[in-house]
């Protein structure tokens, strides 16, 4: 009997599913409505689906899930009651933050208000301890303080406490013994100490990424727990079920079940994870990510195949120290509105019409003009055959509004002004693509577009072209290419330590034996998710600096280091610098900031399916013939439908592909061929 | 609707706008990027503009908002020197006097961009740098007198001709830096993210044609000005006044600066006068008028748009007045280099002045900023160190929210430093750091409240300190109490304890010495007695309001004790009936 993969990724409005067959590598995909009071149900409605096709669950050999449930509790506001412990005197790191605003129009706002904070300053209890910037005990825990403390914090309620003490990432004995009283006066009650979620140098970022996995914790905890009940009911017995986290990895039920804070990125780092498998499987290493969806884009630059990782960023505004993909977000999508204003400003963005009332062609009451309506009056939707027809569009409201919003009050006939709404909108989006690209450094000329997303193929090709991009790349089901990154990755587990030391003084086994205690570490993580030696690969690295500058650059070395290999590694570093920042110092001393590893457990790959031609004529994919506007011109267009593509085929714009779950347009002077993987690849042509 | 100017098309101009975002974008990641010297990189105390032919802005990318007045001061500056622009050229100035900058420190890099051998604009930044000479590391002198005590001043100066550096320019500016390499390093990022900027305005040129383009940033500012002057519009006519004062220049001690506005608007047209304001100072306390401009126009973004685009045409909406000789435009050479606390004032005069007719944007008075510099020769590598910080403290409260607690204000937006990083550097040991409990005013919204930091020397260092509002507390608005002032004590509560000025340089600290920095809580807003008493309890349990406090200031009875606390609701109204005066 086959073996199958299941992996879902949860959105607002469908959980999307991909089953893998492992023997044939086929691929087959689901939409099933989200069920958002409780996520798993609609999972085990996908993973029904799958039984019904008369799969056994004990067959089902795989699952990973990309999740929002810490997200959007994290969004909205509804994780636990939680505590807080910080040394005694020192409150204000959590209260004052960064201290400063974001840049940009946030300077000027009077009205601007920071993120409330997760725990209150009355839950949070000061811990008479304090240790050196050396780890040495200068005050010792006050043992008799803190119960009477942790006491008082259950008395308040509490579900879960963070505790964050002064150079705990150092000398963490007092975190670890705050959690041993803890146990002991507040059994249940669930413990996050800094010195285990990121130990690392400044206080404010280990205390914020902390406090939000206190926060998030014991709801994904739950979460997990009854998902897992759900698919054990189901009778699905593999003990190999992952759920994916913001680094591009995935990890265990248990393991995600303890750091919450790790998978607040889950579901866009899905389709991240598809895009670096297309980037090596179809030969185009170097990729920007297009995910369009319906209120925003997210892009992402792949270069070499592997995504740019920040070790820090911010989610909603909230400080959070550790790996993640690195990806940018613009308010752009099907549903963002369009309006002229008073001074005859057209303005596009950053508003959407959300799912309610949603775009006027939905006919749920929307009179103000989206881009998915601008999309449809181009004739570049068609009105019959959204979501696989499933949902008519009404082309005449689309109209309607374009024409009483924007047309006439700019004096311009309708097909101009969808036109001129769906350019200003790119020309945002390729803002947000130069900013994480030419802006950094990188060479649009060696990039293809990766598009995804409901909205990405419609854009697409306009915005390579603008960008002077190599070209574009559809993949075969870009509506769930989030949930197909699931298939496709590993395990990885980051591991943090920070201790400055100046490099001019340290030893190549001074810095081997820290590699050494974290790889310790990774390897019995990864043996308990049942990893054997021969699946185990670790990535080492250094954050180093320029002695007193703000910030690290990581810089990947071998482990355990040579003698002299710190020489080596100092000139990298010099080298990276001079990369990234046009200048170095070599004369200025250096320092290791933190060192860190990466424990990736492998998962045994599935090879995305290679398809022969099957000799279909193009013809053969024809649907229909349907009039689009390109750069102000009406253009009688073949509309072909994606699935009956044949593997090989060539064609050239003006064209249009539609499929379930999105539209590719392929304007004049582009040329279509569909490759061994049933990808689109789109050039421009020679013309 | 207002008519729309028919000879620009509305999609172009959006296009048009949105590419001329992505260029001061690009032109800032750039140098951000390459910024030699963490002032640049960290504090990003650093701004980049587009300006047309005439020198006017086009489009900033706002990280400072002041510079918004310094670029068009230095292009003109430039303009007036020269006949001769060609492409190729680059030019410098840091003159307070002779161009725009706030102070010497803040160099102008501004180059010229052709497009089929025409001017069509110039792309420029301004860029703190580290120290370019005078008496003191940084060059930053609390006890300037005249700007010869300022480093060193360049008017407008050719740097490059056919893109080659004029060698002589640098060599001058070496020989005259603390840090020349830095600076140097800076400049040249300044010049890289210039000739960027040239390259993505030609790009955009090239695109949409150049009429098109020069003709749409007319009228990008035509617009922002006529957004600017629709919302004025809106406002109650009439004459309004405020004053605010600066604790004092930092060499008459103790004795107050005055800065006083007059509001005169009627339909769409305002202005500022600035001359009631005092006479010049004789430290370095001034203001060139170009910042004070920049410092209205601040204002009154917040009040209309925080989303506005950005260009000079918002500097047509409104006329500022200015007395010669007075502390908003000095006779050269009066000093300027501590021009920060009195922006700040200018700010809050502006905002007083209108908050009665802005009413949804009122806000009351914040706690400006200030900076601590500890330097020794005690680094832990062994060196010569500088520990630089600079606090915030509480904001105003402003209509219908309190006012942020801990955070930077106005103009100013840097980040605190790390505790663990500045022990792991500097000979230093943070003893506290924290929220000062009743420090934020009372009223019907709360103000901020202030930081409390507290020191322990490891060693022997000098210190200095500018700050501000030590002696003049922050105001609060429409019947709201004062914020708490900020002050800074040597050896607190032992027997050696001394309180120094709210402006001091080179206090000597000997090992085991140490200090508390208080900062200034926000002033409060509308009557405290009007404030929902749940809110005033919640604000106890929190420890942002004393009991006492609450019962003194806001006439609110509480019941129960730590997380417990309640409100009386029945003694709470009989006291706050007796507090309000009778008719």
């Amino acid at each position: 009997m086959a073996r199958f993969r299941l992996t879902v990724d949860t959105g607002g409005t469908f959980s999307d599913f991909v089953y893998v067959n492992e023997d044939t590598r086929e691929i087959s995909v689901a939409k099933v409505p989200s069920t958002p009071d409780d996520p798993s149900r609609a999972i085990l409605a996908g993973v029904e689906l799958l039984i019904a096709r008369g799969v056994a669950p004990t067959d089902i050999s795989y699952v990973c899930h990309g999740t929002t449930v810490g997200t959007n509790a994290l969004l909205e506001g509804k994780g636990v009651r939680a505590g807080l412990l910080v040394t005694k005197g020192f409150r204000g790191v959590y209260e004052v933050a960064e201290q400063s605003r974001p840049h940009g129009p946030t300077i000027f706002d009077i009205h601007y208000t920071r993120p409330e904070m997760l725990v209150p300053p009355s839950r949070t209890g000061e811990v008479e301890e304090r240790v050196s910037f050396e780890g040495e005990i200068l005050t010792p825990l006050n043992e008799d303080a803190l119960r009477e403390t942790v006491r008082e914090l259950v008395a308040d309620g509490v579900q879960s406490i963070a505790v964050c003490f002064l150079f705990s990432f150092l000398a963490p004995a007092h975190e670890r013994r705050a959690r041993e009283i803890i146990a002991e006066e507040a059994p249940g009650v669930e413990v996050s100490l800094s010195s285990e979620i990121v130990p690392l140098i400044r206080e404010y970022y280990r205390l914020s990424t902390t406090v939000i996995n206190t926060y998030l914790q014991p709801i994904l905890a739950r979460y997990i727990a009854n998902l897992d009940a759900r698919l054990k009911s189901a009778g699905v017995t593999t003990p190999q079920k992952y759920i994916m986290q913001s680094n591009g990895g995935m990890s265990t039920f248990a393991e995600t079940a303890k750091k919450a804070v790790a998978t607040v990125l889950s579901g866009p780092a899905g389709g991240i994870t598809a895009s670096v498998h297309a980037a090596r499987a179809s030969g185009f290493p170097n990729l920007i990510t297009f995910d369009m969806g319906g209120t925003s884009c997210d892009v992402a630059l792949i270069k070499d195949g592997e995504p740019t990782i920040a070790n820090r960023g911010k989610v909603e505004g909230r400080d959070i120290a550790l790996p993640m993909i690195d990806i940018n977000t613009v308010s752009a999508g099907g549903g963002t509105l369009a309006r002229v204003d008073r001074f005859g400003e057209l303005i596009v963005g950053p508003q959407s019409a959300g799912a309610q009332p949603g775009p006027a062609c939905y006919g749920r009451g929307g009179k103000r003009p989206t881009i998915t309506d601008c999309n449809l009056a181009l004739g570049y939707l068609s009105p019959d055959n959204f979501l696989g027809g499933q949902m008519k569009l009404d082309t005449a409201a689309a109209i309607a509004a374009i024409e009483t919003e924007i047309a006439r009050p700019l004096g311009m006939d309708v097909s101009r002004a969808a036109e001129g709404v769906t350019r200003i909108i790119n020309v945002k989006m390729q803002e947000a693509i130069k900013a994480i690209s030419t802006m950094r450094g990188h060479d649009l000329r060696d990039f293809m577009l990766l598009a995804f997303g409901g909205a990405g193929p419609l854009h697409a090709c306009h915005m390579a072209a603008e960008l002077g991009m190599k070209g574009v790349l559809v993949p075969p089901h870009p509506g769930v290419y989030s949930a197909m990154g699931l298939v496709m990755s590993d395990v990885k587990h980051d591991y943090i330590r920070s201790r400055l030391t100046p490099i001019a003084r340290a030893t190549e086994a001074e810095v081997n034996a820290a590699f050494a205690e974290l790889e310790k570490a990774a390897r019995a993580d990864l043996a308990r998710e049942d990893f054997d030696d021969s699946a185990i690969a670790i990535e080492y690295a250094l954050d180093m600096r320029y002695a007193g500058q703000g910030y690290e650059m990581t810089i990947p070395c071998p482990a355990p280091l040579a003698p002299g290999a710190l020489k080596t590694l100092r000139a990298a570093f010099d080298e990276e610098h001079r990369k990234s920042f046009g200048h170095t110092a070599p004369d200025e001393a250096v320092e290791i900031v933190s060192w860190r590893l990466r424990g990736v457990g492998r998962v045994p790959p599935v090879e995305t399916p290679v398809y022969a031609p099957t000799g279909a004529p193009l013809s053969a994919a024809l649907r229909e013939t349907r009039r689009a506007r390109f750069n102000g011109a009406d253009i009688d267009c073949p509309v072909y439908q994606r699935e009956r593509l044949d593997v090989g085929v060539r064609f050239a714009g003006p064209a249009l592909i539609d499929q379930l779950d999105c539209t590719t347009v392929l304007p004049p002077g582009f040329d279509a061929r569909v490759d061994a993987g049933k990808n689109i690849i789109i050039t421009q042509g020679a013309a | 609707m207002e008519a729309p100017a028919r000879a620009i098309d509305a999609v172009e101009l959006e296009i048009i706008k949105a590419s001329l975002d992505g260029i001061v974008q690009e032109m800032q990641n750039s140098l951000f990027r390459t910024g030699y010297s963490t002032i640049v990189r960290e504090s990003q105390d650093a701004s980049c503009a587009l300006l047309d032919a005439r020198g006017e802005v086009v489009a900033q990318h706002v990280v400072l908002p002041l510079h918004i007045g310094s670029f068009p001061a230095c292009c003109a500056a430039v303009l007036r020197t020269y006949d001769d622009i060609a492409e190729g050229d680059a030019f410098l100035i840091n003159h307070p006097y002779e161009g725009g900058s706030p102070h010497a420190p803040d160099m102008c890099v501004i180059t010229p961009a052709f497009h089929a051998g025409a001017l069509v604009g110039f792309c420029a930044s301004i860029a703190h740098k580290g120290d370019i000479g005078g008496p003191v590391p940084g060059s930053c002198s609390g006890q300037a007198k005249e700007t010869f005590n300022e480093g060193l001043h360049l008017p407008a100066v050719r740097y490059q001709r056919g893109f080659q550096r004029m060698v002589e320019i640098e060599r001058i500016i070496a020989a005259n830096s603390r840090t020349p390499e830095l600076v140097l390093g800076d400049i040249r990022g300044q010049l890289g993210c210039a000739r960027l900027g040239e390259q993505r305005l030609r790009e955009l040129l090239d695109k949409v044609g150049a009429a098109v383009a020069l003709a749409s940033f007319e009228h990008l500012m035509a617009l922002a000005e006529r957004r600017m002057r629709a919302a004025i519009a809106e406002w109650r006519d009439g004459r309004y006044e405020a004053e605010r004062f600066v604790d004092d220049d930092g060499v008459r001690l103790n004795q107050p600066v005055r800065i006083h506005v007059v509001v005169e608007k009627k339909g769409d047209q305002i202005t500022f006068d600035f001359s009631g304001s005092d006479d010049q100072a004789v430290g370095p306390a001034n203001i060139r008028p170009p910042l004070a401009k920049a410092a209205v126009a601040y204002c009154l973004i917040a009040l209309v748009d925080p989303h506005i685009f950005i260009n000079s045409g918002l500097m047509r909406a409104f006329e500022i007045v200015t007395r010669e000789g007075s502390i908003m435009n000095p006779r050269f050479p009066a000093p300027v280099n501590t021009y920060n606390p009195t922006v700040h004032a200018t700010v809050e005069a502006v905002f007083a002045a209108l908050v009665d007719i802005v009413s949804s944007k009122a806000r009351a008075d914040s706690c400006g900023s200030r900076s601590i510099i500890i330097g020794g020769r005690g680094g832990r590598a062994g060196q010569g160190y500088v520990q630089y910080e600079i606090l915030g403290g509480g904001a105003g409260a402003r209509s219908g929210k309190d006012g942020a607690s801990g955070t930077s204000v106005n103009q100013s937006n840097a980040k605190i430093a790390p505790i663990e990083i500045i022990e792991s550097e500097f000979p230093t040991r943070v003893l506290r750091f924290e929220l000062i409990p009743d420090s934020g005013g009372a009223g019907a919204t709360r103000g901020g409240l202030g930081i409390r930091r507290e020191y322990l020397n490891l060693d022997d260092a000098r210190f200095s300190i500018r700050s501000t509002k030590h002696v003049i507390a922050p105001n609060g608005a429409a019947g709201g109490g004062k914020g708490r002032t900020g002050d800074i004590i040597v050896n607190p509560g032992r027997a050696d304890e001394k309180r120094l000025p709210t402006r001091y340089a080179d206090y000597p600290l000997r090992k085991g010495d140490g200090f508390r920095l208080d900062t200034p809580g926000g002033g409060g807003l509308g009557d405290p007695l009007t404030r929902d008493p749940a809110a005033v309890a919640a604000d106890v349990r929190e420890g942002y309001v004393s009991r006492a406090a609450a019962e003194r200031d806001y006439g609110v009875v509480l019941t129960g004790a730590g997380r417990a606390v309640a409100v009386d609701e029945t003694k709470t109204r009989d006291l706050r009936a007796a507090r309000r005066p009778t008719l």
